[in-house]
């Protein structure tokens, strides 16, 4: 198996356990961090693909990751900021309690 | 030879199309309901007026299209705004224009809420309809088709009777889906011929198989539409809840989009689907022909009846169209613009009577000719019209169709012979009951006879009950050369060259 | 490789530059001179502030373009990106406009500013064709439309649709993210021509095929089609109303262009079919079950609403499958530039009538507390004009000629018909379309119906537009009539525009 190959599993699995706990889990929090999982499993894959691909000189696998990163950031704050606001109303992160909204 | 036989500079169809959208939108800006009803008025009947001069100019020696207009509209798609005339739409305009002054008359005391928003709505039907029988252009032909739909729901789900919202309803949903077979089936000619020009269409005839599918997207919308047997069911609702303006409009002008469409469109644009489905759409008309017979005679409403009698009434014209030949399709539009001028009449009557007794039970309106003798009349004489007693105008467009279905097949003239007779019965048994039947209703006493006004809006329609029974000549005139040219179109020989694009 | 010039950038970019300043200047603005000011004040300063910067955009965009390519296709503009601009800035203008009432917040500087920031994300997502700009241009779109979302804190629904909204919206952006990567990985660079010559070279193996689903899913949220729908109604409701009226307008018309953008230019070649009985693998079979769907759920979901939000949240994502069908006719190359205007033209008009139609919602909202359909019951007598323009956004809705929304539908089914070389292989698709614009019907006159034709309730009170209110429906409504009946006026320079930026 080359190396490319593992951290392509590695970063599929990632992505797969992020997933599987945006879906699966009720707090708010954890469904938080299942989303940067899924976004550092692209990061991976970002470094992986420039690491081992035709041209390592051009840095754009790094400058995208780098730059996804910034961006997650920016995402975990907003994301924050918003359960702390629905917080204040529910008294609660559990998203079970916060559905309010049907149709 | 071009589209156009006679150039001509002026846009007359462009003016007649969107004066009255014109006179809706000053409608706005007037108060008091007489200044609006009077403008209503004087705006129909100028508009009327100036319908007028298409007949004198218009050139009943060819079969191609006059006062044709033409201007790019969407260069993208290739449509176009392209209008014309030729002798099947020219009398069909003429009716639209001439109906419309009546029927503000006959919604003169009828509309009692909002008559503002009632007006424009008529006015907004009339720039609608003239404009789909003037428009040359798939698209701009369903632009129009369809700007009549709200309107037309709009008269009837506000100023209709107590079931007023699922009549609309039902009209639309019947109406809507009628469309979207129409859009289906230009949008695949407009793939085959690369434009939306309907003399396009009409010259490149597509594969039998391809002409069967347009054929069956087209009939089906305009069956939903005349309305054809079994299609028929969203009329009655349509007519009992409408008010008499929107009774008068479905059926003098709506109901004739469906057979003006066999006429425009199936025939000489699916010659082949045409040949092909004939005997069913013949069983079909029969078959409405009786069924709207005996479902007549068995209403008790004035309005249903009437409604019923229209699906008859119409099974003759398409009859006419469908056995292809030249008396059956003349015949047919003579029918056409004779159920326009009959049943209109008949509506704007029931209407009289509803306005006075406020109830359409024929039980409770029977002896009303003791106190109404003028009325009396003038129902009489479109009931002997409706039908078609001899020296009407009826008696000439049933009479051209039983003929050309003779021609055709014995056998078939003998299966109309049933909806002839009932004709008879169901509007004697109405006359009968209405003129001179029943003791005398006690509530009927303070009744008064016809107005002045009431008078002026059934009046032009006498005069073309007799005038079309006597002397047809100038009606029939205008149609020959387009007929002939159908009929050479339909039967597959159409002569080459007459239709180019401009 | 050229040396980078900032002057030139800043050149290219000078309508979100103006944008930029405009921001920043009403956040200053409200914060440091405003404090002890009216509500009222504050919002028409801020929407003065956003009036300002919008019109120096459209200024420059309408006669000082400038066209020419940053850093290889990181930032493009074109007589296209540009039109594109400016329509976005011209929505995000009308949205200012509805919302000069800010109840539902005290902190009219953020909104504002938040406003116009995101409109600077849709702006930059047109313009590139770069996957890393294309992606912080998503994501300066997303942010400021989730805050947006929740703006009034002092209401739960508006927090909980602001959570759905952000949480949908950042599992779209990890599975693009995802999928960018692999493309990366495919092609070794992140510039769609490259990438578009990379698949052409060989037949899809399994990686492009993942990286084609993660983009169309990730995608598909963004423009709420099923099955990616689930926040669109809950945000669209809770969010406050101009807010919603942003994320059903401009949001949609960026990510649509954006889509339309990436699908041709860098996954152009790998189409597939998706001919009835014979899919074939590529993005148009996946597309086709996801319009399919959009287009089935969109309609019968939206006839059981009784909130207006939510009735016009199910018919976005019945015309996003719609908008879905015109994407489709992208596959073929000959077809691109009429598919291309169709989707924009029906987009543009659509986020008109859509701007309106919200307009009117918030007028009804204000004056009887609540979005229920309940609300409209006899528009027409307490405000004639209100029910007339309703009337016209909700039949331009349905596609009734001679509105706006017929020609759009109109077009983008011819565009889909013409779709793999004239065979007529979207054909079917096109037919469950106008059969279910039909449907849309229904629930479209429901509501006309209530305006209309039912009384109104006793106690409700005169529903009265303001005045920027009024302007702002009055517009949008004549601007889908006229465009109905002259849509020349918009087609011709979408032709001219995607006919010189190559297309």
């Amino acid at each position: 198996m080359s190396t490319l190959q593992s951290f392509l599993i590695v970063s599929a699995l990632l992505f797969g356990i992020g997933l599987t706990g945006v879906l699966t889990r009720r707090n708010a929090i954890l469904v938080l961090l299942g989303i940067e999982f899924m976004l550092n499993a692209a990061n991976l894959n970002f470094i992986a693909f420039w690491r081992f691909g035709p041209n390592p000189e051009a840095l754009t696998g790094v400058m995208f990751a780098l730059f996804a990163i910034a961006v997650a950031a920016a995402e975990a704050a907003v994301g924050l900021a918003l359960v702390i606001a629905i917080y204040r109303h529910a008294r609660t992160a559990n998203l079970d309690a916060v559905e309010e909204l049907k149709g | 030879m071009s589209v156009s036989s006679s150039p001509d500079a002026f846009p007359w169809l462009s003016v007649l199309i969107f004066s009255p959208l014109v006179a809706a939108g000053i409608m706005a800006f007037l108060r008091g309901e007489r200044l609006q009803r009077a403008w209503a008025l004087v705006a129909t009947l100028v508009v009327a007026l100036g319908s007028l001069p298409l007949y004198w100019r218009f050139d009943p020696t060819t079969a191609a299209f006059q006062f044709v207009e033409h201007a790019s509209w969407i260069p993208a798609l290739k449509v176009n705004y392209t209008l014309g005339l030729d002798g099947i739409s020219l009398l069909l305009v003429l009716l639209t224009t001439m109906v419309m002054p009546l029927c503000v008359l006959a919604s003169w005391r009828y509309i009692e809420t909002r008559l503002r928003e009632f007006l424009v709505c008529l006015l907004v039907m009339e720039s609608a309809m003239v404009g789909v029988f003037c428009a040359l252009d798939g698209i701009l032909f369903f632009v129009f088709w369809e700007a009549m739909l709200i309107p037309m729901s709009l008269l009837i789900g506000v100023w209709g009777g107590p079931r007023r919202i699922y009549a609309a309803l039902k009209f639309f949903i019947y109406t809507m889906s009628g469309s979207v077979l129409l859009l289906v089936a230009l949008i695949a000619l407009r793939l085959h011929v690369g434009s939306f020009h309907i003399p396009d269409m009409m010259a490149r005839p597509g594969s039998g198989v391809f002409q069967c599918w347009v054929f069956l997207a087209f009939a089906l919308s305009f069956a939903i539409k005349v309305p054809m047997f079994p299609f028929h069911t969203w009329l009655p609702a349509a007519h009992v809840e409408a008010p008499t303006a929107g009774s008068v409009l479905l059926a003098s002008i709506l109901l004739k989009m469906g057979t003006y469409g066999f006429l425009r469109f199936c025939l000489p644009i699916t010659p082949y689907g045409t040949q092909v489905f004939m005997p069913y759409l013949l069983g079909l008309s029969v078959a409405a022909i009786t069924y709207g017979g005996f479902a007549a005679l068995a209403q008790n409403d004035l309005k249903k009846l009437v409604a019923y009698s229209s699906v008859a009434h119409m099974g003759f014209a398409t009859l006419g169209i469908f056995v292809l030949n030249e008396a059956g399709i003349e015949g047919a539009l003579l029918q056409m613009i004779n159920h326009g001028v009959t049943t209109g009449a008949l509506f704007i009557a029931v209407g009289i009577i509803y306005e006075r007794l406020h109830t359409r039970e024929l039980a409770r309106v029977a002896g009303l000719g003791k106190h109404m003798p003028v009325f009396a009349t003038f129902l009489g004489v479109f009931s002997l019209s409706s039908l078609a007693f001899p020296g009407t105008n009826s008696f000439i467009g049933e009479f051209l169709v039983l003929k050309s279905a003779f021609l055709y097949s014995p056998a078939l003239a003998l299966c109309l012979v049933p909806g002839v007779v009932l004709a008879a019965a169901y509007m004697l048994r109405m006359l009968q009951r209405v003129a001179y039947g029943g003791p005398a209703n006690p509530h009927h006493a303070g009744v008064k006879d016809l107005g002045f006004r009431e008078t002026m809006s059934l009046a032009p329609l006498l005069v073309f009950v007799f005038w079309i029974g006597l002397h047809p000549e100038p009606f029939l005139r205008v149609m020959h050369a387009s007929v002939r040219h159908l009929l050479a179109q339909a039967n597959g020989a159409a002569a080459h060259g007459v239709f180019v694009s401009p | 490789m050229n040396p980078f010039s900032y002057l030139e950038a800043l050149r290219l970019a000078a309508p979100e530059t103006a944008l930029a300043v405009a921001a920043l200047a009403v956040l200053f603005a409200d914060l440091g001179g405003m404090r002890g000011e009216s509500l009222r004040h504050r919002a028409i300063l801020g929407a003065g502030i956003t009036a300002v910067g919008g019109a120096m955009a459209l200024l420059w965009l309408g006669f000082a373009p400038g066209y020419g390519t940053i850093a290889e296709g990181v930032l493009v503009t074109s007589p296209l990106t540009q039109l594109v601009k400016a329509g976005l800035v011209l929505l995000t203008l009308l949205v200012a406009g509805l919302s000069l009432d800010p109840r539902f917040t005290g902190h009219v500087g953020e909104y504002f500013s938040l406003l116009l920031l995101g409109t600077i994300g849709m702006m930059v997502l047109v313009s590139t064709q770069d996957l890393l700009m294309l992606f912080l241009a998503l994501e300066l779109t997303s942010l400021p439309l989730y805050v947006l979302a929740g703006f009034n804190k002092r209401d739960r629904a508006s927090a909980e649709a602001a959570l759905k909204y952000f949480f949908f919206g950042s599992v779209a952006a990890a599975f693009l993210l995802f999928g960018f990567s692999l493309l990366y990985g495919v092609a070794g660079s992140t510039r769609l021509p490259v990438i578009a010559a990379a698949v052409a070279l060989k037949p899809p193996d399994a990686l492009t095929l993942v990286a084609l689903v993660c983009v169309v899913m990730g995608f598909g949220f963004k423009v709420a089609a099923v099955p990616f729908h689930l926040w669109a109604p809950d945000a669209y409701e809770g969010a406050p109303t101009p807010a919603a009226a942003f994320i059903a307008s401009g949001s949609k018309v960026a990510s649509f262009a954006v889509f339309g953008i990436v699908l041709a230019q860098g996954l152009g070649p790998m189409a597939g079919g998706a001919d009835w009985h014979g899919f074939t693998t590529g993005w148009l079979p996946l597309l086709a079950v996801v319009a399919l769907a959009s287009m089935l759920l969109g309609n019968l979901a939206a006839i059981a609403q009784r909130s207006v939000k939510r009735l016009l949240a199910y018919s976005a994502i019945a015309h996003a499958g719609y908008l879905l069908l015109g994407l489709m006719a992208l596959a073929t190359p000959a077809n691109r530039p009429a598919a291309l205007a169709a989707i924009l033209y029906y987009a543009i008009t659509y986020a008109l009538s859509t701007v309106g139609a919200f307009g009117i919602v918030a007028v009804v909202e204000r004056a009887t507390g609540s979005d229920a359909a309940d609300g409209f019951n006899g528009l027409a007598r307490r405000s004639p004009a209100l029910a007339l323009c309703l009337m016209i956004f909700l039949l331009s809705l349905a596609g009734i000629p001679p509105l706006a929304g017929f020609l759009g539908k109109f077009y983008v089914f011819v565009a889909a018909t013409r779709a793999g070389d004239g065979s007529l292989s979207l054909f079917w698709l096109v037919l469950v379309a106008i059969a279910l614009s039909v449907v849309s019907l229904y629930y479209y006159l429901k509501l006309l119906k209530r305006a209309y034709v039912l009384p109104p309730d006793g106690a409700v009170p005169a529903t009265r537009p303001d005045v920027m209110e009024f302007v702002v429906i009055g517009m949008t409504a004549a601007a889908v009539l006229g465009l109905g009946v002259f849509p020349r006026a918009l087609l011709e320079p979408l032709a001219l525009a995607i006919q010189q930026a190559g297309f």
